[in-house]
């Protein structure tokens, strides 16, 4: 099983003439198979920074990360951005394919699965600019879901879509993640939604330290509706609040 | 007393309702293809009027008249073949290398950096240099106007490429780098689409500076050619026979840019027409 170990990791940006901005300080955790885990925190807190570094896209400045993949090979990572990335160009099925490591008939046969599992076989030869945003999503999501990652991370996802589309594509999320069981690094500022998704909530406070590590312990699949999903989101909400207090209280530099 | 309040109201006409309320003759007269009809009217009618004018400017039907004369002499096929092979062969290589410099500069800083000044010193250096230089370097035949045409060209290719990579989404360059993406799969499939637009823009700087390049190296230095035939009747003091010349090739050029290079730009384009 893929496992995330992520070990004293800082991060400082350097922002010239000896001025420096450190958005993760010494953080430390471990992510286990199979586990849906969600980073939550204010703005400015070091989530997204904190997924690219994961995935390669940033460099840290001190610290260790490692992932051990399924197959023992070099692990493969699929990564979900805020907006769809999409190449316009080109049209949906070609998208699914661009990223995937092999273009043989079986992943094409693959690439097709995760695309019926989002309602969208029939856009297979659409460009991207003919669907709507929450469809360009859900192209997103199963682009990340069929290159087979080890591990899948996921930024603020729903944030740029409208309330309804984001909870259709949450109940979504849930499902295509109860058959494929992928290990999942989920940046979210919306509490609610990570008590939704999330085995285990790692909240970050201003200054990138790790404020609070919360295992959610709760049947699936979980709905909004659900008493028990609501009243844990309003502990964990009460808990940020407190948060939110203290770093009021006590500014960060 | 009362009062009366009066209030106005403004219609706003659909575009459906616009369409059918105006006259077909007003559509036709308002129309692209009138603009351009126009535009080619005014530009006979100017040239017209400058050949009342001036003795030495040849009118339309001169020159019409000279074309039919070198078409009855059998010189038109030949020499205007012989300019095409050397303009094509010279704009192709300048588009094909100038697309290759063009991705390599976009996509590496050191690369930018090693280029950067000798495409802005061939940017500077005009057709006719490069034209007297290579007549110097391969004397008379093919060589110098294809070579001429090649290096007057290659510099907008690769400038408007180099532009255009530069420009290729940093959001897509970060979602390839994520998910590993090898090196000529993102040329192919991200970095060339996105530059389209930039490459269509340089080939078309290309055809431009490449035709000067070739008329003047067959003008100087050519054994045929159009440029070689031009400067024939320019020599005879026959302006009639030097503007029919120029005037076929600038028809083929006008030609070219509308029917080929401006389809293939909108065929590569459908994407954005999809929207």
């Amino acid at each position: 099983m893929a496992v995330l170990t992520v070990q004293n990791l800082s991060k400082t940006f350097n922002l010239g003439t000896a001025r420096e901005s450190r958005v993760l300080d010494d953080i430390s955790f471990e992510v286990k198979g199979q586990t849906f885990v969600s980073i939550v925190g204010p703005s400015g807190c070091g989530k997204s920074t904190l997924l690219n570094i994961i995935s390669g896209v940033e460099e840290h400045t001190s610290g260790d990360i490692s992932l051990t993949s399924d197959a023992g090979g070099p692990a493969r990572m699929g990564y979900v951005f805020q907006d769809p990335r999409l190449l316009p160009w080109r049209s949906v099925m070609q998208n699914m394919m661009y990223v995937q490591d092999d273009q043989s008939p079986a992943t094409v046969s693959r690439a097709k699965e995760y695309l019926d599992m989002v309602g969208l076989a029939k856009n297979a030869d659409f460009f991207p600019g003919q669907l709507s945003g929450g469809m360009q999503q859900r192209v997103g999501i199963a682009r990340a879901f069929a290159v087979e990652p080890d591990l899948l991370l996921m930024d603020e996802p729903f944030s740029h879509l409208d309330a309804i589309t984001a909870r259709g594509l949450r109940e979504q999320l849930q499902d295509i993640w109860a058959q494929s069981k992928k290990t999942v690094v989920f940046v979210t500022h919306d509490v609610v939604e990570a008590v939704e998704l999330s085995d285990r909530i790692i909240v970050l406070q201003p200054g990138g330290l790790i404020y609070e590590d919360i295992t959610i312990d709760l049947p699936r699949p979980r709905r909004q509706t659900d008493k028990n999903v609501a009243t844990l989101q309003a502990e964990v909400l009460a808990r940020l609040e407190k948060l939110k207090a203290m770093s009021v209280a006590e500014p960060v530099a | 007393m009362t009062t009366m309040q009066r209030s106005a109201v403004t219609k706003r006409r659909s575009t459906t309702e616009i369409e059918q309320s105006t006259p077909e003759w007003q559509k036709r007269l308002t129309s692209e293809t009138a603009a351009r009809v126009t535009a080619l009217l005014a530009f006979v009618v100017i040239w017209v009027v400058m050949s009342w004018l001036f003795s030495r400017v040849p009118g339309p039907v001169e020159v019409g008249e000279r074309l039919v004369d070198e078409f009855s002499r059998g010189e038109v096929f030949g020499n205007f073949g012989m300019t095409l092979y050397r303009f094509f062969i010279g704009v192709g290589l300048a588009t094909v290398v100038g697309i290759a410099v063009g991705v390599v500069m976009g996509l590496s800083q050191l690369s930018r950096a090693f280029l950067e000044s000798p495409v802005l010193v061939g940017l500077s250096i005009p057709a006719i240099i490069w034209s007297f230089l290579t007549v110097m370097w391969f004397g008379f035949g093919d060589m110098s106007p294809i070579i001429t045409t090649f290096l007057t060209a290659v510099p907008f290719v690769v400038i408007n490429v180099a532009q255009g990579v530069r420009g290729v989404s940093r959001d897509l360059r970060d979602m390839s780098e994520t998910y590993n993406v090898p090196f000529g799969r993102r040329v192919r499939h991200l970095v060339l689409p996105a530059v389209t637009g930039y490459v269509a823009a340089g080939v078309r700087f290309a055809i431009i500076m490449g035709w000067n390049g070739v008329l003047l190296a067959e003008w100087f230095g050519g054994g045929g050619g159009v440029g070689y035939r031009a400067r024939f009747w320019y020599d005879a003091n026959r302006y009639g026979g030097f503007a029919a010349w120029v005037v076929l090739f600038v028809g083929f050029i006008v030609i070219l840019d509308r029917f080929v290079l401006d389809r293939a730009i909108q065929r590569s384009f459908r994407w954005r027409d999809s929207r």
